[in-house]
């Protein structure tokens, strides 16, 4: 009985030695203990890629897995992906990481909202400019990537053209039009305004069919304040100038009126379980959809009939969201990744991607594909998105709004002060936005 | 004058004194009273058991249904939906990268465990058995340290696994976790009490080194106690969140961060989310299956002498 | 040798050892020599170094970084003596961090005591399957908190949770579990509670079991009913094990992060920071918006000092209600 005793401790003091040592050298990387050669461009040397995504960026997807097409093109190279959640999660692993110096993936995807305050540190990234690459995006999506020496740190991926998304059966029971050229032309087609959606909205509400108009303040909000040039901040010295801004403070009163006061909201907060729940209860009968957020609602109201999509947006036109991928310098196989990020971000195979998870093209060449504009919906009532938010897209100012480095988190605390008026009902529209100049104020 | 009561002999002579000098006279041992339970005792504990297992069953409830009938049934039916596999595939082939979480947790949860079990019996063996300069205020430090809250050190902490290249690495977990005081209060408790020192003696007389004597006499004796600072430490290790969390990161996560990662992707689907926690808790239930009655044991054990 | 593993026991002074000890001392007697003495000291280092680096240094360290203006990525800035902490301490964030830590400590401490000494008195009955009941009482503490939290937030969901749906079945209202402050509170120390009511219960229930039986033989005699023995013998003799439970749970209570974390999918303690605890508080100072390491320091520290100070509280507080219901004759039974 002792010697097994003995026999146990001194294996398990045995193991215990030799696992740490292999823990603290593989886990955690992306490479095989040979060559870690920077410079080597030998292709058959088995490497492993990381991709970090979040959200759905539909590069693999069950029914067709770009990176298994990656790897059929390139068998030395596995890619191995890894699912940040949501961009806000992301967006902390980031910078956590880039702080720590290690432990990002090889092949990063980023969001615009947070791209400026990567900006500052851009010597954490490796520069992607290519021959190969040269005018395959929209200007804006460069120039919105490249730092002030001309560094270029980020692969556009997709941009989010907005729609309106309604449920057509209950616009009838409404006695609102169904037809999507028809509603098009109730929120005022190509001059559509916020106050003529609003308009609308208590018309539908009077009605009587006892669901609340639109779904939530804060995602009305974004449509709003993204349309808006210099929101939060001085695009010449980066400086916060949001707290005595009239414009913001006009958006933020207006929407939270319809909201609270006209009761055109469900008040729920998105992404919440309440919000996803609510898709299957009738929860509300329109919301903003940028294309990303089609293949959300496909999917959280499944076998949910009524859903369709109308060309029109207030405003004009909207964009919500959009990604890059980066390559941070932190990587082992920086020529490897930026080949392979180049590769995703190509026309064909973003529209594959926009097939799968309506992530919506930022490449030129993919907005003219007849490949692209030929793809239909069938939840949508077999409704052409491909076209329609091409139109939105071409709808689009040619410079985006401008965004610095506190951008993300000044829309953050906007987010929590509509929250708090429209969601969790704790504070009511003027002393909210006392809390939220405050929250702005400790930023600085 | 009344002869000593049981306990009293437990501490002084040992349970096998106890139990017998409990036999003489016709008494129980303390372990229970003589009150035979009623009825409602048993009534309050089925109640208190359903409450324990049921949100476990509840989780388990959501894993086996599907996104749309959640949504529309906030109240679950009490039998399971039919799909619970499916779920759990979709959650083992999704990005989220579950069976790295697991194993990932499992290393850490191993490698915590015997250090920490390894380190704390030295330690506890030099305590209990050995005399030395500044023993006694060494152990009070130990105590002491007891009362240090973990997440103070979190911001420095990050600061040198940053400077070490170790975070997204499991050594930045392991490591900060390779001793702990608890774990040298209870080795040296234990040690303190089942290590006789005639058995030290005679392996000194014997010409035996100390560390031969720690090989061949501590460790053995040691077991029991061992085997449940084991457990513990596993059983802390494996359910740990907060460090992990911040030091390891999407890339490389644990179970409890991976978990987590479900919870927050825009497209929720609510089955997918239960079926990985019910996932995730699956293996610590399977080990308190086979281990908790040591669980409950060590818990106990630790009271009374604490 | 002054490293000497006899027992006290033996007092009787030795006789004078003139024969024994030779002149010459060999080398392997010096190396035994060293062996002895210095063993100790290299078996307890392990802890004392992993302390020293994990446990010492960072709350060293954290005064120094608190000292700095430091940011998460850019690293180490100038030195601003004071300004994080009195930066902090004029939040409002802060104080409702402050209040939400206390009002969710005390929701799950003080129920937890009392449900966990009620238990170990319905588990300290002669009962069959004894181990079967303690395993199912102890079950929640092997749940992780993330997962724990993670179920119970789908219970208790504003709209469509199952608890508001149960109320609503029964004719009551809807309770705001994720908007209002004081409902937030009780649904996560719920969950806290969950996890650690049977651990608790199985540390009474061990403290109760060594209680001496002739105690309660002697109540009886006296005639003493069963809640009167509970009261009288019982609950004072659990003292020094309430005052353990009720240091450790102050310890763990005030740093709690997990559940509140995990509560909803932004991860923020609500948007009016209703259930935001100070560890949260922390984590988003340094890791959030504003990436201010030097702030988040200053929040350690000050979160250390608290817990000290409460800690300290607590201790007297409890002794001090224990002593007072404990009978001033507790020790005649024994005779």
């Amino acid at each position: 009985m002792r010697k097994t005793t003995r026999k146990m401790w001194a294996a398990a003091a045995g193991v215990t030695g030799i696992a740490l040592l292999a823990t603290a050298c593989s886990s955690g990387g992306s490479t095989t203990p040979a060559a870690t050669d920077k410079a080597s461009t030998a292709s058959t040397e088995k490497i492993t890629l990381k991709v970090a995504t979040f959200n759905e960026f539909g590069y693999n997807d069950p029914a067709g897995s770009l990176y298994d097409a990656y790897t059929k093109l390139h068998p030395n190279i596995t890619i191995e992906p890894v699912k940040a959640a949501t961009s806000n999660e992301a967006r902390d692993n980031m910078n956590t990481r880039l702080a720590a110096g290690s432990g990002l993936s090889d092949v990063e995807a980023i969001e615009v909202d947070w791209l400026p305050e990567l900006l500052q540190y851009s010597d954490k990234f490796v520069d992607l400019n290519s021959d190969e690459t040269k005018g395959r995006w929209l200007d804006y999506k460069v120039s919105q990537a490249t730092d002030s020496t001309g560094r270029l740190i980020g692969y556009g991926t997709d941009i989010g053209p907005e729609v309106i998304a309604y449920r057509a059966d209950l616009f009838q029971a409404a006695g609102l039009p169904t037809d999507r050229a028809e509603v098009a032309k109730l929120f005022g087609g190509k001059d559509a305004t916020w106050d003529k959606y609003f308009e609308v909205g208590k018309q539908f509400a009077a009605a009587g069919t006892n669901v609340p108009f639109f779904d939530s303040a804060g995602a009305t909000y974004q449509g709003m304040i993204n349309q808006v040039q210099d929101a939060y901040e001085n695009p010449a010295d980066n400086t916060i100038t949001v707290a005595d801004s009239k414009e913001v403070k006009d958006i933020y009163t207006k929407v939270l009126t319809a909201a609270k006061t006209d009761n055109l909201s469900a008040h729920l907060g998105q992404w919440s379980d309440d919000w996803v729940a609510a898709f299957q209860n009738n929860g509300f009968a329109t919301m903003l959809a940028p294309g990303w957020m089609l293949g959300v609602i496909s999917g959280d109201a499944k076998g949910v009939t009524g859903w369709d999509i109308a060309d029109v947006f207030p405003g004009g036109a909207g964009n919500w969201g959009g990604s890059f991928l980066t390559v941070p310098a932190q990587g082992a196989h920086p020529e490897e990744a930026k080949a392979l990020a180049a590769w995703l971000t190509a026309p064909e195979q973003q529209i594959t991607a926009f097939k799968f998870k309506n992530t919506f093209p930022s490449q030129v060449d993919a907005l003219t594909s007849p490949d692209l504009l030929g793809v239909t919906d069938a939840f949508f009532n077999n409704a052409p998105t491909g076209q329609i938010l091409a139109n939105r897209a071409k709808a689009l100012p040619a410079t985006p709004p401008f965004k610095g480095p506190n951008y993300f988190a000044i829309n953050d605390a906007m987010g929590q002060a509509i929250s708090r008026v429209d969601v969790e009902q704790t504070d009511d529209i003027a002393t909210s936005w006392t809390k939220f100049t405050d929250a702005v104020s400790a930023l600085g | 004058m009344s002869a000593p009561s049981i306990p009293v002999i437990q501490q002084t002579a040992g349970r096998g004194a106890a139990r017998a000098a409990a036999r003489r006279r016709h008494i129980s041992t303390g372990a229970g009273s003589d009150r035979r339970a009623s009825w409602v005792t048993y009534a309050i504990l089925v109640v208190v058991l359903l409450l324990s297992a049921y949100p476990l069953y509840f989780a388990f409830l959501l894993a086996s249904s599907n996104a749309g009938a959640i949504a529309q049934n906030p109240i679950p039916s009490l039998l399971p939906h039919g799909e619970f596999f499916d779920n759990v595939h979709r959650v083992l082939t999704s990005d989220i990268q579950f069976w790295k979480a697991f194993r990932n947790s499992v290393v850490v949860a191993v490698l915590t465990s015997a250090s920490v079990v390894l380190f704390s019996t030295l330690a506890g063996f030099s305590f209990a058995k050995l005399r030395f300069r500044g023993r006694g205020p060494l152990l009070v430090f130990v105590i002491a340290t007891m009362a240090v809250p973990t997440q103070l050190g979190v911001v420095p902490l990050f600061i040198v696994m940053s400077q070490l290249h170790w975070t997204g690495k499991l050594t930045a977990v392991i490591v900060p976790g390779m001793v702990t005081a608890f774990g040298v209060f209870w080795m040296t408790q234990y040690l303190e009490s089942a290590l006789p020192y005639e058995l030290i003696e005679a392996a000194r007389v014997d010409g035996a080194s100390m560390i031969q004597t720690f090989y061949h006499i501590a460790l053995p004796a040691a077991r029991p106690a061992a085997s449940m600072l084991a457990l513990f430490t596993f059983v802390g290790s494996w359910t740990n969140f907060f460090w992990p969390f911040i030091v390891l990161g999407s890339s490389n996560p644990t179970l409890p961060v991976a978990v987590q990662l479900l919870q927050s992707s825009y497209f929720k689907d609510m089955s997918l989310i239960m079926a990985g926690v019910t996932l995730s808790v699956v293996p610590l239930v399977v080990v308190f299956i086979f281990a908790g009655r040591q669980l409950v044991a060590g818990i106990m054990q630790g009271a009374v002498k604490g | 040798m002054s490293t000497s593993t006899t027992p006290h026991l033996d007092r009787r002074p030795t006789p004078p050892t003139r024969d024994r000890d030779p002149r010459r001392v060999g080398l392997r007697q010096k190396l035994g020599r060293w062996d002895v003495k210095l063993s100790p000291y290299l078996y307890i280092s392990p802890f004392f170094i992993l302390f020293a680096i994990v446990g010492l240094f960072p709350l060293a360290y954290t005064a120094y970084v608190s000292m700095h203006k430091w940011h998460l990525i850019g690293g180490q800035g100038a030195f601003v003596g004071f300004d994080n902490f009195a930066f902090v301490l004029q939040q409002p964030n802060f104080w409702r961090a402050l209040r939400n830590t206390f009002s969710i400590f005390l929701l799950s401490s003080v129920p937890q005591i009392f449900i966990a000494i009620i238990l170990a008195a319905v588990l300290d009955a002669n009962l069959r399957a004894r181990t079967f009941w303690r395993m199912g009482v102890l079950l929640p503490y092997v749940v992780a908190p993330v997962a724990v939290s993670l179920i119970f937030s789908k219970l208790f969901a504003d709209q469509h949770g199952m608890i508001n749906t149960m109320l609503n079945n029964i004719g009551l209202d809807s309770i705001r579990w994720h908007a209002d402050v004081l409902s937030s509170h009780i649904a996560i120390a719920t969950m806290v509670n969950f996890r650690w009511i049977g651990y608790n219960t199985l540390i009474f229930l061990a403290a109760m079991q060594a209680v001496p039986r002739d105690l309660y033989e002697a109540a009886i005699l006296d005639g003493a009913a069963r809640m009167r023995q509970f009261f009288s013998i019982t609950v004072p003799m659990l003292r020094p094990t309430i005052i353990f439970v009720v240091v450790t749970s102050t310890i763990g209570g005030l740093q709690i992060f997990d559940e509140p974390r995990m509560y909803d999918q932004l991860g923020q303690g609500g948007s009016d920071r209703q259930w935001m605890t100070v560890t949260m508080y922390l984590y988003e100072l340094g890791w959030g918006a504003q990436k201010s390491f030097g702030r988040a320091a200053a929040v350690a520290w000050i979160l250390f000092l608290i817990i000290i100070a409460v800690g300290i509280v607590n201790f007297s507080l409890t002794r001090r209600i224990s002593t007072d219901s404990a009978p001033k004759s507790g020790r005649k039974a024994k005779r």
